[in-house]
């Protein structure tokens, strides 16, 4: 597909989707240009699904493949976890490991771990560890700020 | 959302600052030990040398703790394999109490210093355990703040 993007000094910011015949990945173009930035596409088994980014618990990358955990589902994301933090620059999203973005809306619960380690408790139960090197910067995000 | 690397300089110092800070809570309980047991004696003068040796032993043993015994008295619950470490530990500062010739060689204390050092580990991990709730404590209400302030910024998105 051809991509142009061009700047324009004044006028309405906008996006032309021009195409033949609706193809899935212009389907999924045009769902994400709907739903704005609230919305993510994810793959269940060979179906695509439109999740919303409050419905997720937490992203994992494993072995080059990112999954996003929701309350019931675990959907295959096309995005990489670094593509993903971008996407997700909402302050309830937090890297809390190399290969981890947490939701923090989705905790129930912390524990103060050895070492520094923060245990986080998500609302379906599980646990996940925020490493010592994210820690200290969770523990500024959850004072309200952002650290650099 | 930042990306963050600690580097090899920073880990290393983090972990330095613990071996030295375990070093001086076990100093400081090992010279206490020392000093009423000089008092005891009849004696108000401490041996510089034994003092060295405390301090050497104790940074030592800091070290063997962080790297070689999972820093056990941090460990978040006491199964049998930290109380082996403790009683390891124990059992080393006591054997090198007796080659320094700390106690004289006194069976009793030497014993009574064993127990000690158990009691001192058993105390240091509980110390730690205890900050580690205060500060689940902290992180929890720090949590629900934040959830809050989330709600709040929502409903006013929605309103807006």
């Amino acid at each position: 597909m051809k991509f142009t993007v061009i700047k324009i000094a004044e006028g309405e910011d906008e996006v032309i989707l021009k195409y033949r015949s609706m193809t899935p990945e212009t389907e999924r173009m045009i769902h994400l240009l709907q739903s704005g930035s609230k919305r993510l596409v994810g793959m269940k088994g060979k179906t695509q699904v439109v999740l919303s980014k409050s419905e997720i618990l937490y992203i994992e990358s494993v072995d080059g493949k990112t999954f996003a955990y929701t309350q019931e589902d675990v959907l295959r994301l096309e995005d990489t976890l670094s593509q993903l933090e971008h996407l997700l620059n909402d302050i309830n999203f937090f890297r809390c490991s190399k290969s981890m973005i947490l939701n923090i809306d989705k905790v129930k619960c912390l524990r103060s771990l050895p070492s520094n380690r923060i245990d986080a408790t998500m609302c379906n139960g599980e646990h996940i560890l925020i490493s010592r090197t994210y820690a200290s910067d969770f523990r500024k995000r959850l004072k309200g700020g952002r650290a650099q | 959302m930042n990306k963050k690397k600690v580097s090899l300089p920073e880990r290393y110092l983090t972990k330095e600052i613990g071996i030295e800070f375990k070093a001086c809570l076990y100093f400081f309980c090992i010279l206490f030990f020392y000093c009423v047991y000089r008092v005891i004696g009849g004696s108000l003068h401490a041996s510089i040398i034994h003092m060295t040796e405390m301090i050497l032993l104790t940074y030592g043993m800091g070290y063997v703790q962080v790297y070689l015994l999972s820093d056990f008295d941090e460990a978040e619950c006491w199964r049998m394999r930290e109380i082996f470490y403790m009683l390891l530990c124990s059992l080393l500062y006591t054997g090198i109490s007796l080659l320094g010739r700390w106690f004289d060689r006194n069976p009793g204390v030497t014993i009574g210093f064993a127990l000690y050092m158990m009691l001192a580990y058993v105390c240091a991990f509980l110390v730690y355990k205890a900050k580690r709730d205060i500060d689940a404590k902290l992180l929890n209400e720090d949590l629900k703040a934040f959830q809050e302030r989330r709600i709040e910024d929502e409903e006013r998105d929605r309103d807006s």
